[in-house]
């Protein structure tokens, strides 16, 4: 176990910016200041105590939904826009890390297109999205889908090459039912559906939606639902109208299922306490410990800014 | 010449699905549709094979005790615990109770907690980024900085302000960023696979 234990030590003492690197020694391994390891698991437990004790934190100082509901208007907007018992594409490629972020916004977005008569076909391009598909659709039939309102499309290989393929032929030749018969009648690609609800994660998402059917099929709208990191990457297709519209921040999703929620959301019995947005507290206690971190490696660089760190004058001396 | 077969064949496929984009001629769509159930098919057999070679290598991993063999064990207990869920007699595949099960209660929590770490990786990350690089750090860490104080959820007129100025954020400095990413992405995507069909030298190496 000594080796382990120098090589943890070591590089935990990685030098700060203000200091040059201390020569290694071979003796005694260095201490760690005291009270570092309490004060991680005092912020941690901050941080679990509020995630806990927390429902209901609404207030007028503490708000989870963004005030800027703009990205809700344009969505139900354009869920406004659909004609009557519209056909929806719900292109799933969520990955199980970031499912948690949008789950309650997508569940709201099946509640609100259910309500206005939509039936929902799902479509998987990644074995990720394919396992949580399967896993919403069961929850639709378990929620009292009315019959035939339900496809599942399945999973297509091939990423970029299997959307392309879609747009020409969606359904697989074995499926059946009321809204495969329906897509059938319509051509079969996906020119039959009225609008596509993609939700992105962190490998397939809107974007390759964008770039390999927006141009084959371009009446067909685009809506997206992703973590709030794909934000900064989707934003310029919604600006340029490729997307029609975007949820992508916890707020923004808290928003939307604030508003959906106020018109009666039908959850299943045992799912009222675990789907519901993340607590307003528990976010504000890890964002202000994440600042202050932020901030104190910030000030605390400040004097070394001027200054090259050992790395740059290497990397500048060259080889 | 080292590689004409490999070059030719991406020239050949390329310029089909290219004309069949801009050209409506039921032959040529024939032919595109052929070639892309061919890579789909492609894809598919290439995981597979994935699929099998992960197998193998922990497999042999386990049996002659080399690099991790637990981790080799709980990966092939893992593998075989879902092949068993989804292919049992009367299964009803990736719908199946038990797939969804083992799916929701015990894959979704385990990735999603390896995301969550991400709070404290990253600020211990930030750490040794100042370490190694202060000045660049220092502009990342200071826009990070700006980001995250514009999106605390706080309510009142003070929210609403801060939620106004992070929209005005993303739309026009990050936005201007993103598509200028984008667009240059784009553009030497559309200059490698020029040069890729033009047999432009060096581009198929």
């Amino acid at each position: 176990m000594a080796p382990m234990t120098e090589r943890i030590e070591s590089s935990a003492e990685l030098p700060t910016a203000d200091q040059p690197p201390a020569p290694r020694t071979r003796g005694r391994p260095r201490r760690r200041p005291r009270g570092i390891g309490l004060g991680w698991l005092a912020l941690l437990a901050l941080l679990a105590a509020a995630m806990i004790g927390a429902p209901g934190d609404r207030s007028a100082a503490l708000t989870l939904p963004n005030p800027d509901g703009g990205a809700v208007i344009r969505l139900r907007a354009e869920f406004g826009r659909l004609p009557d018992l519209p056909f929806v594409l719900v292109g799933m490629d969520a990955d199980l890390g970031t499912y948690p972020e949008i789950r309650p916004a997508i569940r709201a977005a099946f509640d609100d297109l259910m309500r206005r008569g939509a039936s929902l076909a799902f479509v998987s391009l990644t074995a990720e999205g394919r396992a949580i598909a399967a896993a919403e659709v069961e929850r639709l039939h378990a929620m009292g889908a009315r019959d035939g309102a339900l496809l599942d499309i399945g999973y297509v290989a091939g990423v970029e090459a299997g959307l392309v393929r879609l747009v020409g032929t969606a359904l697989p030749a074995s499926a059946t039912g009321q809204l495969a018969d329906a897509v059938r009648r319509r051509g079969g690609g996906l020119a039959a559906f009225d609008l596509a609800l993609l939700v992105g994660g962190s490998d397939v998402g809107p974007r390759t939606w964008i770039e390999q059917v927006a141009p084959r099929l371009p009446d067909l709208p685009l809506v997206a639902i992703a973590p709030t990191f794909a934000q900064p990457e989707l934003s310029p297709y919604l600006r340029s109208g490729q997307l029609t519209a975007l949820l992508a921040t916890v707020r923004d999703a808290a928003a939307y299922v604030e508003v959906v929620s106020g018109e009666g959301l039908t959850p299943l019995p045992d799912e009222p306490q675990r789907d519901q947005s993340p607590s307003a507290l528990a976010m504000l206690v890890g964002m202000v410990v994440a600042l202050l971190v932020l901030a104190r490696l910030l000030f605390g660089a400040i004097p070394a800014i001027g200054r090259r760190s050992p790395h740059e004058a290497n990397d500048e001396e060259g080889p | 010449m080292r590689r004409s077969l490999p070059a030719a064949l991406i020239v050949a496929f390329g310029i089909v699905l290219l004309l069949d984009f801009v050209l409506v001629n039921p032959t040529l769509a024939g032919l595109a549709d052929a070639l892309l159930e061919l890579v789909v098919l492609l894809a598919a057999a290439a995981a597979l094979a994935g699929a099998f070679v992960l197998v193998l290598r922990h497999w042999t991993d386990l049996v002659e005790r080399r690099r991790d063999p637990t981790g080799s064990l709980v990966l092939l207990g893992g593998f075989a615990a879902m092949l068993l869920a989804g292919f049992y007699p009367g299964s009803s595949g990736a719908s199946d109770p038990a797939v969804r099960w083992l799916v929701a209660a015990l894959l979704a929590p385990l990735v999603a907690s390896l995301f969550a770490m991400l709070f404290v990786f990253l600020l211990a990350a930030a750490r040794r980024g100042l370490a190694v690089r202060t000045r660049q750090a220092s502009v990342m860490l200071a826009a990070a900085l700006v980001v995250v104080a514009l999106l605390l959820p706080i309510g009142g007129a003070a929210g609403t302000w801060l939620a106004a100025v992070a929209t005005w954020t993303m739309d026009v400095p990050i936005g201007a960023v993103f598509r200028g990413l984008l667009i240059g992405v784009a553009v030497v995507t559309a200059v490698h696979a020029s040069r890729v069909l033009l047999a432009v030298d060096g581009a198929d190496d």
